[in-house]
């Protein structure tokens, strides 16, 4: 087993990891504040990778798909809480969850009617095409920056939510929201702002995730499970978890495909349901 | 009550003149209508009578599904006996997930469901030898009532079967809820806490409704197998659980009979706009988000509610 | 009270009605047409598949207006089964109970076939492949109602094996995908290759709708293969081509593709030059009919037509002239007079073997190169292979 396959496959996961975190971070951040499973959260993430895809086609640059992109989705994303889920937040949570879930199926149709049923290509930055030679191996240069991305935005995430004000705003509402409405805060439009935040994270998801596995009809629903499980190993609501969980997740995945292909999966179902018995806040979520 | 009462009568009326009044392609449609019905109606013992949401429920409408499939196409044995293959499987398999799944709450609970789902979901899918992997297994014949009895392979002779299995099922549902364990449960439903400090384990109670749930599921998912002649991971996959809370909401939940009428309707809503526009999701999408705000209560619990109010 | 119940019977008989209103308009405009029904993949990652199969159709349409089978109007009925073998199944008992449909076809996964052919025996109609590679179909899951038009999973691999057997190229790795299709692809280019000796050093069966092939591309390039051999459908093909391009794999190991489809080359481009296969139906057949066709298909839709456009197309009109054989769309009759039938296809003479139902037809392999003539990459035939030489032996996938 040379340096080159070890570097490889570690570099896999962290990339892997990346990209779950992108998409499992507004997950996270949806059910720890809101205490609303959103099931149309996959659907965010591929509406990111297809107005990415608009943006490439229509500019021929793919750096600004990177910043229009998110505000757009997380803008789509608020607008929908704000017409709908708003209205339902005191109902049981199982309300709420098919609610999302109807919103997926509207959004998931209506991508198919704007952009047609095949798959959208995307080819990545001129900067970040080809391949950087480490430890004698070939490896993607935009791996490598999915690698980087999922670390700036997760760092960015946890400052503003640590040492902004506005972040503090958002964790009274999460511990305790009637005392934060008490206090002065504006609950329905925190909520708005997290709703959308985390739908914009998911577009980002998304946008990055394009040039790789490119815009397709779908996409959605193959990332929604995985997030679930990387959201309830880091733990619900927590920014360290979810990088915990990505990086667990994306190990997994990648060295599971390599070395025990038909288990892979099967332990990571395992796993999840080991720390839902045994620790369900997760790794780094606060006990209820 | 007593407009209900004419109403189930009439139901039942309807469903046994249906092999005469409906053509070959709608009756198809009612079996399927019906066999999801059952599918929904065990849900909703699990979600409406005792409070607990399962993101899983699917896998074990899907066991039954395998379990039926197999007996039938490698021992050809009646149907009966699939059934009862089916709803063992999936009964048998819903203990130790079951006892594992309610240590756990509310939405932990629901996630627990699905890892657990998911991973039979994977099993399904790898195990190739058995299941046939993603292609599944195909050709599942439609035998006999009983051993020597008549074949069961026409429209009208399955439909039958399905409709009986389907109005029994939901008869011994009925006696369950309005029975003291049903009360239990819905004591559970209303206040846990409460339930405990009366001195009670909740427990065991959970462990049973999801275990005898999952039996009901498994019927439903004996009766689709050799309907379609197939089974397939996808019968076990959590988009096919989500639609069945979609089923259950929409139906009404806690109704028992809401969520077969739910179940119907949603499958109704997708066949009859499908033939309208290709692109009848948004408007099911629509439709649902709609219900879900303004019609909490689903069909059978609002109209119910109107009912009584008048 | 009165007004609720007459409310809910309303809402039942509008429901009522509303299931049986598109029967009724149909029936109004019909004049005893010939119903094909496409239980076909309309979305999702297939979906271009199932774009294929109404291409074809629709060009068919066109081509026999005015003419239709027997005097009597052609009419296609398409449905959407989301690649999902359960749907198919669905889709298709509407099809034969509701819109009496006796023939049918499109279906896009080899999964899909399998469990619709399993019901046509009791439905008593004819299911024709023009995409379904699954050596099974024609083999240990034959049943008399199924007819296969398209070369077959083992028929593509057996195609560029031969090929194959004249290169230098030594050691190979299969990737298939995790089905029916994906599976019997890889065993069937193992098992020919191997006896062309040559060596098969490693085989991955990724799942359907595999996003990331990054761990694969890792075991490929350990395995230290000349060639990687891939049956994967439409857009897990796309997907891999472009990783593979992106880890720098595409240049030490050459990709074999059981299928070189013209989606494939337009979603990934120049990555994919060089990459050879076997072509169902490549659009470049030099034949006077066949240009012909190109040329109307582009008139139509702007495109040219990739291998199940052709493959479908060829199935329609076999069977528009097997069902003036039989004198009308009895299914009975229209299987006798398909059996053993020839047909004058597209890319060559087709002979349709009564044993298995599976059209004997040449093979060919393929590169995938540039030509300033086109917008993309296109298909260019390296070697034909006479019928008898890529079919295998009746309802087995094993060559002489």
């Amino acid at each position: 087993m040379s340096l080159a396959i070890v570097v490889e496959q570690l570099l896999n996961a962290l990339a892997l990891a990346g990209l779950l975190f992108l998409v499992s971070a507004g997950l996270s951040l949806v059910f720890g504040i809101l205490r609303v499973v959103n099931f149309a959260h996959g659907v965010f993430y591929m509406l990111g990778a297809y107005f990415g895809f608009s943006v490439v086609a229509t500019t021929g640059w793919f750096w600004p798909s990177l910043l229009i992109v998110p505000p757009v989705v997380g803008l789509v994303g608020a607008m929908l809480e704000a017409s709908t889920l708003r209205f339902i937040y005191r109902r049981p949570p199982i309300y709420q969850l098919l609610l999302t879930f109807g919103i997926a199926l509207i959004l998931e149709e209506s991508v198919r009617v704007l952009y047609g049923p095949t798959a959208k290509g995307v080819d990545p930055p001129p900067l970040l095409q080809g391949a950087i030679e480490i430890a004698g191996t070939l490896y993607p240069r935009y791996r490598l920056f999915l690698v980087l991305l999922g670390l700036a935005v997760g760092a960015t995430v946890w400052l503003l939510l640590t040492r902004t004000r506005t972040g503090l705003v958002i964790r009274a509402v999460a511990q305790n929201s009637e005392m934060a409405d008490c206090l002065g805060a504006d609950v329905a439009r925190v909520r708005t702002l997290v709703f959308g935040a985390a739908c914009a994270l998911a577009g980002l998801g998304g946008v990055a995730a394009a040039p790789m596995t490119t815009a397709y009809l779908g996409m959605g629903i193959s990332v929604i499970v995985d997030a679930f499980v990387v959201v309830v190993i880091g733990g619900l609501g927590s920014i360290p978890g979810s990088m915990a969980g990505s990086l667990i997740v994306g190990a997994a995945q990648t060295w599971g495909a390599f070395y025990l292909p038909e288990t892979a999966m099967v332990i990571m179902y395992a796993v999840m349901g080991a720390i839902l018995i045994f620790r369900p806040w997760g790794l780094f979520g606060e006990e209820e | 009550m007593s407009r209900g009462r004419w109403l189930g009568a009439a139901a039942l009326v309807a469903l046994a003149i249906a092999p005469w009044a409906l053509a070959r392609h709608q009756l198809s449609i009612l079996t399927d209508l019906l066999i999801f019905g059952l599918f929904a109606l065990s849900l909703d013992l699990l979600m409406g009578y005792t409070g607990m949401v399962s993101f899983g429920h699917a896998a074990y409408f899907g066991l039954g599904a395998y379990g039926s499939a197999l007996v039938l196409i490698h021992f050809g044995q009646p149907i009966p006996v699939a059934l009862l293959a089916g709803a063992v499987l999936a009964g048998v398999t819903a203990i130790p997930v079951g006892w594992f799944s309610t240590r756990a709450k509310d939405i932990y609970f629901a996630m627990l469901t699905l890892a657990f789902a998911q991973l039979l979901y994977t099993v399904a899918y790898k195990w190739r030898d058995l299941t046939g992997g993603s292609d599944g297994i195909a050709g599942v014949p439609k035998t006999t009532l009983f051993w020597g009895g008549p074949s069961l392979a026409s429209g009208p002779a399955f439909y039958a079967v399905v409709a009986v299995a389907v109005v029994v099922s939901l008869f011994v549902c009925r006696a369950i809820v309005a029975s003291p364990f049903g009360r239990a449960l819905q004591a559970i439903r209303e206040n846990e806490r409460r339930f405990l400090a009366l001195g009670r384990d909740p427990r065991p109670f959970k462990l049973a409704v999801f275990v005898i749930a999952a039996v009901f599921a498994g019927l439903a998912g004996a009766l689709f197998a050799p309907f379609r002649g197939f089974a397939s991971p996808e019968v076990m996959f959590w988009v096919l659980s989500g639609q069945g809370l979609m089923m259950v909401i929409t139906g009404g939940i806690g109704t028992l009979v809401g969520p077969i009428v739910g179940a119907m309707v949603f499958i109704l809503i997708q066949e009859i706009l499908s033939s309208y526009t290709e692109h009848w999701m948004i408007f099911t999408g629509a439709i649902f988000v709609l219900m879900v705000i303004f019609l909490p209560g689903g069909l059978v619990g609002t109209a119910r509610r109107l009912a009584a109010r008048a | 009270m009165k007004r609720r119940q007459f409310l809910a019977a309303t809402v039942v008989g509008g429901a009522a009605a509303a299931m049986g209103g598109p029967v009724f308009l149909r029936r109004a405009y019909a004049q005893n047409p010939i119903k094909i029904g496409l239980p076909t993949v309309l979305s999702g990652g297939n979906a271009q598949y199932g774009i294929q199969a109404k291409r074809a159709c629709e060009l068919f349409a066109q081509d026999i207006k005015g003419k239709g089978i027997l005097g009597r109007p052609v009419e296609f009925i398409y449905e959407d089964t989301g690649a999902d073998p359960a749907t198919a199944v669905r889709k298709a008992q509407k099809l034969v109970e509701k819109d009496g449909v006796k023939f049918l076809t499109g279906t896009v996964l080899s999964s899909e076939a399998l469990a619709v052919s399993a019901k046509c025996p009791e439905w008593k109609v004819l299911l024709m492949s023009t995409i379904n590679g699954a050596g099974a179909l024609t083999a240990k899951s034959y049943n008399r109602y199924f007819f296969r038009i398209n070369t077959s999973g083992p028929m593509g691999a057996r195609a560029i094996s031969l090929y194959l057997a004249e290169s230098p190229m030594k050691r190979f790795f299969a990737l298939g995908s995790d089905y029916a299709w994906g599976r019997d692809s890889v065993q069937s280019f193992s098992t020919q290759i191997t006896a062309a000796k040559k060596e098969v050093v490693g085989k991955d069966y990724p799942p359907v709708g595999t996003k990331d092939f990054a761990s694969y591309i890792g075991k490929i390039k350990q395995s230290k293969a000349e060639g990687c051999y891939l049956a994967l459908p439409g857009q897990d093909a796309t997907i891999f081509l472009k990783q593979a391009h992106q880890f720098g794999v595409t240049r030490e190991v050459k990709p074999i593709m059981e299928i070189v489809e013209l989606e494939n080359m337009k979603a990934v481009g120049d990555a994919m030059e060089g990459t050879i296969g076997s072509s169902r139906y490549p659009f470049t057949v030099d034949t006077p009919k066949n240009k012909a066709f190109v040329q109307r298909f582009f008139e139509m839709h702007k495109v040219y037509p990739d291998m199940f456009d052709g493959e479908t197309y060829e199935g329609l009109e076999w069977l528009a002239q097997v069902i003036t054989k039989a004198g009308g769309d009895d299914v009975e009759k229209v299987i006798e007079a398909w059996e053993d039938s020839k047909y004058d296809g597209l890319e060559g003479e087709f002979f349709m073997r009564k044993c298995d139902h599976q059209a004997v037809q040449p093979g060919f392999a393929v590169q995938a190169v540039k030509d300033p003539k086109y917008p993309h990459l296109i298909p260019k035939i390296l070697a034909t292979y006479p019928g008898d030489k890529v079919t295998p032996k009746c309802r087995t996938e094993d060559f002489a």
